[in-house]
This record gives C-alpha cells, structure tokens and sequence, in this order.
C-alpha cells in the first residue's frame, strides 16, 4: 500500500515533537486554511468524503455544515477522544505519534465552524496522553499555531483539555456535551442536534480523533485526492486496531477497502499459533459478528453493511476456534450493563436482564425459552426505542451472536442441569390466554 | 511503556478529609479552570480531579467543599462523582490494580493474570491487600487493546502482561 | 393554534403543546411515567410511543411538539407491541408488592399493565434488589423502597425544579442506578411528601399513610388546605369517619399540583377532639347541658351585659363570618374582634412557576377583611379580653396560638366566656360553657385566600355528636337573642345573599365555585385589607 498518512511520523525519533511535525510539513495546512474563507474549507471537506471514524460514519464535512453560520451564539469544536469501544484504540495511537496532527485537525475544523474555544474531551485513564496533548498544545501556541491571532491572522482558538472520569457513554456526543457541562454523561434528546444546541446551549461539532487527523491532509492535497484512496463511498485510509487471536496485533494503517483477510494475513502475520479463524467483530465491540466465511468482505462502510455489520470505529477482534461464543458474548454484555447510563428503561433493564440470561446459559441453567427472551430483548431494546445507540450496540452483538452461532447457545441449553437453583423463582411460563383459552 | 515505574498515590486519611479548605496552589489552579468555561458548573469534572490527586479520593467533605466552590448542590456533586467509576470513593492502597477484563484483553488469556493477582494478593476485585498496598479493581477495556494484557496500576499502563512480568511488577513496587 | 388528526379525530391545540396533552385534548390517553405536566420533559421511561405517519420510527409522545397535519396514532399494532415491551422492561425487576404497597389502586404501572403490558413475563431470573433500601424512611414524611423504583427521575426533578432544594439525587448508573440524599441526610425541604405524589408507583410513599387505607375505599373530598392563607386545593380522603390523608389538587393559580408538608399533615390532628358536648362550668368541676340550655344561657349573659364581646376567628368560613356580621354586629351590636396570627413563613408555586408567600397561619383573613370584620393580632387581642368584665363569647377558642395559652385562660378566669372548641386548653377547661365546634373536616364554606380568591371547602364528613359548625351556632344564638330571622338558612342560601350584599363577592355563585377552580374577588375590593 502507499506511504502511510496518519501514522507517518510512527517509529521516528521524537515523533511528538513540534520540531518533527513541522519537518514532516505540519501546520502548512493551517496556514493554508487561513487564506480560504470557512465555507472553501468546507468544501475541500466536503469533497474528500472523509467519513466519522468514531464509529458513526456520519460525513465530517456534512456535519460542519450543519452549523448555522450566522447564528449569535458563540459556536464550539469538540474533539471526541473518549476512545472506550472495546477493541478500539486508534485515537491512542494518534496521540502518543503525533499530537499536533490532531491539534492541526482541530484548528482547521474550528477555524471552518467559526469556533474561536475547542475542548479535547479525552477518557480519564489516558493520563499521560492528556499530558502529552497538553505539551503539545503549549507548543503551538508559543508557535503561534493556537491561541490569539494565529499565524498572525484575525483567527484565534483556545484548545483546552477536558478529562473525563471512566464512562464509555460520554463516547456519544451529546453525553459527552453533559459531561463537559458537568453533569453525569446522560446522552440528550435529539432534535434539537447539537450543530444548532450543544455545549453550553451553543452550536458545537463533535468529531473523532482520527476524523480530524485526517483533515490538515486534505486540505494540504486537496479533496479529490482523499477521495480517490480508498472506496467510491468510503474515502482515504483507515487506522484498523486489531486484536485478539492474531499474530501481530496492533494500529494499520491501510486504504478503505482492504479485506479482513489481507488485514488479518498480511498485516497482522495471520492467525496466533497458526490457529484457525473461527469468528470476527469489524468496528469495535458494538459491531455484529461476523462468521470466518465472511472473512474476505472489505473492510469499508459499504461492504461491511451488506455483509451484515458495520465498519464503526475498524476495531478489529478476531476470534480463533477455542472461542467459546456464549462466553464471548456474556463478556461482552458484561461491558455494555457497566456502562448503561440508567435513563431509559430498556437499555436499563435489557442489558443486565440480557446478562443474567447469557450467564446462566454459560453456568449450565439455561431454559428452552431464553434464546426466545433474548430476540426479544435485542428486538425492543434497538431501533428507536432507546434514546441512545447504547441500545442497539449490545443488541447488534445479541442478534449477531444467535444468528451466527446459535448452536452453541442451543448446545449449552440442551445440555443444562434440569435441577433449578434458589435464585430461579417458578413463575408461569405459558400466559393466561393459552391456559385459559381467553 | 513498561519501563516506567510507577509513583505510588498520596492518600488522605478519612479525618484529613471531612473539613476541607482549598489552599492558595489549589485555588489557582481552580481559578484557571474556571476561566476555560463560561459556566462555572463545567469545571466540575476538572476540579474533583484536582481533589482526587491531592487527596487520593474523593470523601463527602471534599464534595461538599466543591458544591460551595462551584455553587452547585451537594446532592447534584454526589450524583455525579457516583456516576464516573474512576472516582475513588474510598481511600484506595499505594497502588490502584485496574485489570481490564473486557473482551480483548480475555482473548489474551488475562483471566490467568486475574487468578495470580487473587492469589498472591489473597483479596478479590474491590479490596484491598492487608498491607495497604494494592488495591485490585477490574475495569471495562482500557483502549490499549493491541497490547493486551493491560492492567493500568495508578495513572500508567502496563501492557503485553504475563504472569512473570506481573510478579516482576509487584515485586518492584512493593519493594519502593 | 395547530391542526393534527390522532386517531382519526381531528383536533386544534396551541403551538408547542406535546402529543400527550394534544391526545388528551382529543380524549385519547397516552401512557406516562416520566412526564409531568408540572416538571421539565426527559422522554426517559419510552412508555409513550406513537406512531407518526411519515417518521420511521415510534416518538415518545410527551417530547414531540404537534406540527400541522401530523397525523397521529396512539394504538397501532407498532405501538402496542412497543409499548407492551416496555412495560415488560418495568416489570422486570419490579417487585411483586402489590399487596403490601400503599401505591395500589393509584398505581401507574397497575394501570397500565392491564391495558398496555402483556399477561405474563419472559423473565425467570432474579431481580435486582437494593438491600437495605426497601422500606428506608429517607426523610422524615418518605418512606423509600428502591427496589420498586422505575427511574422516571420525577421526584428529582421535583426536588430541583419546584422545590429548588435539590435535595435528591441519582446515585450510580445504569440497572444500579437508585434515588438517594446527599451522603444520606434526610429528605426534608418543606414539600418533602411531594416527591412521594409525583411518583408513579410505591418507591416513594408517604409515611404517615402508610398501611392506613387502600386508596380504593378511601371517599374523597375536594376542599382547601386549612394550614395558612394561600389556600392550596387538596382532595381530603376519608373512610368510615375517620380522615386519613390530604394530598393536592390541582390549581394552576394557586398551588400547580403541590401542597407543603405543614399543610397535608394537617391531615393528622383533624379528629382531635376532647370536648364532644356543651359543658356548664359547675362548681369546682363541670357538667354536660343540652345545646338549648347552653345557648339560652348565653343569649342571657349577652342581652344582660350593656356591651360584649366576640372573638371570632380567621379559621371560619366567610358564610360563618358573615352570619356573626349580620346577626352579632348588625343585629345585636356587639364588639367584634378577628384575631390573625403571623406565623411562619409558608411558601408554594403555583403552575406557572410563581411562588407565593405566606406569614398568615389563618385560611381566611382575607374574607374577615373583605366583610369589614376588625383584625387584631395577638398583643392586641390580650389587650381586649384583659380588664375587662363583660362577656365574652369565643367563636373558636383554636382561632390563634395565644388563646391556648395559660395567660389567656387567666386572663379571662373573671369573666363569662362562652366558648366553641374541639378539644380542652386552659382557656376552655375555665371557660363559663364550652361548647363542640365542628373540625375543618366537617365543615364546608367558602374561603378567601391572600391573593383575594374565593374557593370552597367541601365537607367529608357531617359533624361528630353533638358538634355544630360556627354560623350554625350564630344563627341559633340569634334566634335566642330575638333577632328576626326571614328563613331556614343553608350554607348554599348564605352565600347567595353574600354575595348579594358584600361587594367583594358580588357575581359569585355556588354554583360556579363548585364547577371553577376559585373566583377572585370583585376589583375593587382587592385593595381592601
């Protein structure tokens, strides 16, 4: 594949310094931004199709433009840093190579919202990365890359770090408004959107570390040239993480549209111990699964969709044969009951119900009713009817898992103890109606 | 990243922290906080950690010093320091153990890690070692998944864990 | 104004009005937990889904404004298998309590499983409890059990945007999520018990309800609040004789949908009564005399006396205050004196988030002073009855914290003093006759409140024995003293030529007060007083 992009500056001496990033040609982006007006720099943006890498995929330049220009109030870039999807930890990356790219996305983003104060919201176990975005900050103001009248233009921009404090749902972006506001990361009721009430009560954009990594590059090369890497649909490169049974795991950086195989066999040295591939997350834990036989789908938004998934944050899990999926499943519903914020009554109550039922289906106790229950679940906990994706993340995997590997889960309950302990109360499984014939 | 040796954490005692007055370093540093929001209810987050760092955790005397600082309710402060796990809300060992269990770092055999740490340190996850040394939370994935096992032990990780190395670990940090 | 159809049936409502209240306006119910008319919108507990035609998805009703055109269904087959799903998420780890719950029979999730939920459960696993919380008193009027909490957040939303104490919060998150103080204080703002009627089922009771009655067997009775002159509405629930609660009734203008504590536990001391007949003080001790013998004994102590006086009280209906102008002033000269009490400081919102303030503990000062009654406060009132020997006749010995005292009760030791009361206090165990005087639960009759609005107070329950409300007596009384009387007298009739006489009533029926929710006062009298 070409030279890498976003992560250039990996394995140099002293990549995160000032010094490298301006050998390397940083900040020449900026300065060019600063001769086009906001909306040039949004369409440059635009036109390189550059797509969320939060996970969302949700246009970068489409939602800048969302924001009302003329609007009184001031307007506000938030950089999403909060990185928590299991199996995801790109934006980490980002930062320990190359802090000021992503401090260069941020200017040109803010400089194109007409934000003049940009917060990084980043999780609160990256401490020495915080440090390391603050070192990087104070750098490029003495530089005169941040901070009032920019490269001596009218500009300016404040960029201010703001911790977070161990909650994955401050990943969404109106939850992360909360937490920034400081209050518990509740997500908000949209409409309104937060391009028009945000942080504050102010338009705000909320864009991904690596979504913004991308940006100094295409403004440097141009839109058509982000555009023409990658897929019609799916543009420019990627940072994949991959974990789990793989040889190499790690942060690869490849074009959108490189299959899983290609990830799996030629970038990460194939399978650990020569183990054979048995299933596959995508995009991060909120992914569906997909089965091995899927694994020549290509890894861009599209392609992935169709197989059944989605590309989300390209974190990458794989999982060999010794996987026990009912296991993988219950750990993984473990996560998303932790992390529920509590507002809304089905991902409340559905996660941690979807918990016990997997669980002792894992233990030995399951019943003939608990594949049914957990459709069920996956049914009403997604699509709308909660106020956050939250819902449909531990749905996706809930559907995916049954759909896939259903047979391990039936196994598990054929072969359960007929014998009910203390903890299962005796409740009538067959409704009034069908006794009763009413 | 795991070369680093890891500071120990400063931790109040609980009658250090029921009356509690800001000093003039932490009054600035709140001060400078403040001015990067033009509400002052967003410098919540910033400030309980400022506390934590200096106290180690966060008592119900330090919140109730930061709702009269920032002008916010007791109850509001207790409803969101509860709601972020990473605040302590009880004074934690020298070293806070924060073993990721989610599902990479599993798929990486860390259930054996979890199993030696149960073991050598005789105290499950929520506790602390008779000693005052460690304290063993688990935690859901820590982003740093490529290298798991990780285990963040205070601010720092401590990645591609094997049961030696963890020992190693601990051997070092207890014997600081 | 906006024009929607939901089911079918075309309706107009206000620009901004939800789909909930746009429903109710069309008579369609729309289940709800979270939402309030009274209290910020959270679309929390999802149980008001509907469908819009147009949208993909269900919308929770009480979030989504009426657009023109929209049309609206509340009970398609999408949104009863929503709303059936999300009932079964409550029920889920909700305990089987119905039995021991004082919330049955007012119950939202018993009122809407049988018409919304399923009638079984996919659930075989054990619920999730919060040991230690299950009957945990955390205040001193709430009683918490967090395991049958719903996590609608209206109780907190209460404590911070009407009672503005913000004394309630939610404490870890998601299924572990529960309702607490901060580091456990008690829940004790002056509206504590509200929280405990805003929610929905029993995670928040009322303790001095607790176990006393199923709301189904309870009668209840629209009246005020007797407890200052704000004058909150409240429904009085009553079984066998015996009051056993108040709770609020909704009035935009005066109390929204809240009472304060003071006021609802009033409740509790409404059956005080020690004095159930008239007694003559006889020698050393006393004895019971008929109603007659009383009152023909009083008229003669009044006739006798060149001048006498009456304390009446600002707890007594306007109907009562006007019978004592009418007859004791107009008709037999007397002195007349109205004592009124500062007393605490009581506060309420009303519906449109106004607050109110009250130093007045009396229901009724108003309406003294709208019928040209003289008010005196209590130094004033010790000077009236102290030297001084003509009679005395005390229309409530209750009318003012003073007269309960030991002072009044020596004061008043040399003269003749008639006096009307529920229970025994110096004053009325010295007093020449005592005579029974029907409680606030007995009594019905109009009161004005401090911001000159007329309201009326139902009675639950007839007088007890040989108790008699205050302008019953008066007008017995006034036979007696010979005072021509054109007819029988109701309440109903009083009021009528009140309203005929006094200019601030003037316009007012009975009627209309029955159907309103109050009347103001004629312009200009409110200046008066």
């Amino acid at each position: 594949m070409t030279d890498p992009i976003l992560l250039r500056a990996r394995g140099l001496k002293n990549s995160r310094s000032l010094a490298t990033y301006q050998k390397l040609g940083g900040y020449s982006a900026l300065e060019k931004t600063l001769s086009m007006t906001p909306a040039e720099v949004i369409e440059v943006v635009k036109a390189s199709g550059v797509r969320g890498r939060g996970g969302a995929g949700f246009p970068a330049g489409v939602k800048w433009g969302f924001v009302p220009r003329d609007a009184a109030k001031p307007k506000y870039m938030i950089c999403n840093a909060d990185e928590s999807e299991p199996g995801t930890f790109k934006d980490r990356e980002l930062i320990l190579v190359d802090p000021h790219m992503v401090l260069e996305g941020i200017a040109i983003a803010s400089y194109a919202i007409g934000a003049n104060t940009a917060y990084i919201y980043i999780r609160g176990e990256f401490v020495d990365e915080a440090r390391i975005l603050a070192k990087a900050i104070a750098e490029a103001k003495r530089k005169k890359y941040l901070g009032e009248k920019i490269l001596g233009s009218g500009y300016g921009l404040e960029v201010h770090i703001h911790r977070g404090a161990g909650a994955y749902i401050c990943g969404e972006e109106t939850a992360l408004i909360e937490s920034i506001e400081g209050k518990r990361g509740l997500p908000r009721l949209k409409p309104p959107f937060p391009a028009v009430v945000g942080v504050f009560g102010c338009p705000t954009v909320v864009n991904n570390v690596e979504t913004l990594a991308c940006v100094p590059h295409i403004l440097e090369h141009g839109g058509a040239w982000f555009a023409g890497i990658g897929t019609e649909r799916s543009t420019g490169t990627k940072l994949f993480c991959v974990s789990g049974h793989v040889e190499r795991p790690g942060v690869y950086e490849a074009p959108m549209g490189i299959t899983f195989r290609e990830i799996i066999e030629d970038l990460c040295g194939g399978m650990r111990g020569g183990g054979e591939l048995k299933a596959f997350i995508p995009g991060g834990s909120s992914a569906p699964v997909l089965p091995a036989d899927k694994i020549d789908t290509a890894a861009d938004f599209e392609s992935v969709a169709q197989a059944g998934s989605m590309l989300g944050s390209g974190g990458l899990i794989v999982m060999d044969t010794t996987v026990d999926m009912v296991w993988a499943l219950e750990n993984l519903l473990i996560f998303y009951a932790h992390e529920s914020c509590g507002q809304c009554t089905p991902c409340r109550e559905g996660s941690d119900w979807a918990v016990d039922i997997v669980r002792r289906i894992r233990r030995g106790y399951g019943r003939p009713g608990d594949i049914e229950t957990l459709h069920r679940i996956a049914r009403f906990a997604s699509q709308g009817m909660t106020i956050c994706p939250l819902g449909d993340a531990f749905c996706g995997p809930i559907a995916s898992f049954l759909e896939h590997f259903g047979h391990e889960f039936e196994e598990a309950i054929s072969k359960a103890s007929s014998r009910t302990t203390k903890a299962l109360p005796i409740l009538p499984v067959q409704s009034d109606r069908e006794m009763f014939g009413i | 990243m795991n070369e680093t040796m890891t500071s120990p954490l400063v931790v109040a005692s609980p009658d250090e922290v029921t009356d509690v007055t800001f000093d003039r370093s932490m009054e600035v540093q709140i001060k400078r906080t403040l001015q990067q929001y033009p509400d002052s209810g967003a410098a919540l987050l910033p400030v309980l950690w400022l506390c934590q760092e200096r106290w180690g955790w966060i008592s119900r005397g330090i919140m109730e010093a930061v709702g009269k600082r920032l002008d916010l309710a007791p109850a509001f402060v207790e409803g969101v320091v509860s709601f972020y796990t990473m605040y302590q809300r009880r004074p934690p060992g020298k070293y806070l153990l924060q073993v990721c269990t989610t599902l990479s770092c599993q798929l990486c055999d860390t259930s054996a890690l979890v199993d030696h740490l149960r073991q050598r340190l005789s105290i499950d996850f929520g506790e602390t070692s008779g000693d005052g040394l460690f304290t063993l939370v688990d935690v859901q994935c820590l982003g740093a998944c490529g290298e798991a096992p990780v285990i963040q032990i205070n601010s720092d990780y401590h990645t591609d864990l094997t049961v030696q190395k963890l020992d190693a670990l601990l051997d070092r940090l207890a014997g600081q | 104004m906006v024009t929607l159809t939901i089911d079918g049936r075309e309706i107009t409502v206000a620009e901004g009005t939800n789909l909930v209240e746009a429903a109710a306006a069309a008579e369609i119910e729309v289940p709800t937990y979270c939402y309030h008319p009274g209290l910020s919108v959270v679309g929390q507990c999802r149980i008001c889904f509907v469908e819009v035609e147009g949208m993909p998805r269900l919308v929770t009703a009480c979030s989504t404004p009426v657009q023109s055109e929209m049309v609206v269904l509340t009970a398609s087959d999408r949104v009863r298998e929503a709303r059936a799903a999300v009932m079964e998420f409550l029920l889920e780890n909700h305990p089987l309590d119905c039995p021991v719950c004082d919330q049955a029979g007012e119950c939202g999730l018993q009122d809407y499983s049988v018409e919304h939920g399923l009638d079984s459960t996919h659930m075989v696993d054990e619920r999730r409890t919060n040991p230690g919380r299950e009957r945990h008193l955390i205040g001193p009027h709430v009683v918490q059990n967090q395991n049958r909490c719903i996590h609608c957040t209206r109780c907190i939303r209460f404590a911070t945007e009407i009672s503005e104490t913000s004394d309630l919060t939610m404490k870890s998150r998601g299924n572990h999520s529960y309702i607490d103080t901060f580091d456990g204080r008690p829940f004790d703002n002056p509206w504590s018990a509200c929280a405990a009627d805003v929610c929905p089922v029993g995670a928040l009771t009322v303790k001095e309800f607790r176990f006393r009655a199923r709301v189904w067997h309870l009668e209840e009775t629209r009246t005020i609040c007797p407890g200052c002159s704000i004058g909150c509405n409240i429904m009085l629930g009553h079984l066998n004789g015996v009051v056993h609660r108040f709770v609020p009734r909704e009035n935009a203008e005066v109390n929204g949908w809240w009472m304060c504590d003071h006021g609802r536990f009033l409740a509790e001391g409404l059956e005080r009564r020690t004095i159930d007949v008239p007694l003559e003080r006889f020698g050393e001790g006393e004895r019971r005399i008929s109603w007659d013998s009383a009152l023909v004994q009083v008229a003669q102590w009044l006739r006798e006396a060149p001048q006498s006086l009456v304390v009446a009280s600002a707890n007594l209906s306007n109907e009562a205050l006007f019978a004592v102008r009418r007859n004791l002033i107009e008709g037999a000269r007397m002195d007349v004196i109205v004592p009124v009490n500062e007393g605490k400081t009581r506060r309420m919102k009303n519906g449109r988030g106004l607050w109110f303030s009250s130093t007045d503990a009396h229901p009724n000062s108003a309406g003294a002073r709208h019928l040209g009654l003289a008010t005196v406060d209590a130094a004033n009132l010790e000077s009236y009855l102290r030297d001084d020997s003509s009679p005395v006749l005390i229309l409530d010995a209750h009318a003012h914290p003073w007269l309960d005292s030991e002072g009044a009760a020596a004061i008043t030791a040399n003269r003749r003093v008639a006096a009307l009361a529920r229970y025994r206090t110096p004053l009325v165990d010295t007093a020449s006759i005592a005579m029974p005087l029907a409680s606030w639960a007995e009594t019905d009759g109009t009161f004005t409140s401090s911001t000159g609005r007329v309201q009326l107070a139902r009675n639950a329950l007839p007088p007890a024995g040989q108790a008699r409300r205050a302008w019953e007596v008066v007008y017995r009384l006034a036979l007696e003293l010979g005072i021509e009387q054109e007819r029988a007298m109701t309440t109903r009739i009083l009021f009528a030529e009140m309203a005929a006489e006094v200019a601030a009533f003037s316009g007012m029926t009975w009627g209309r007060l029955m159907a309103e929710p109050g009347m103001p006062v004629h312009e200009e009298v409110l200046g008066v007083g």
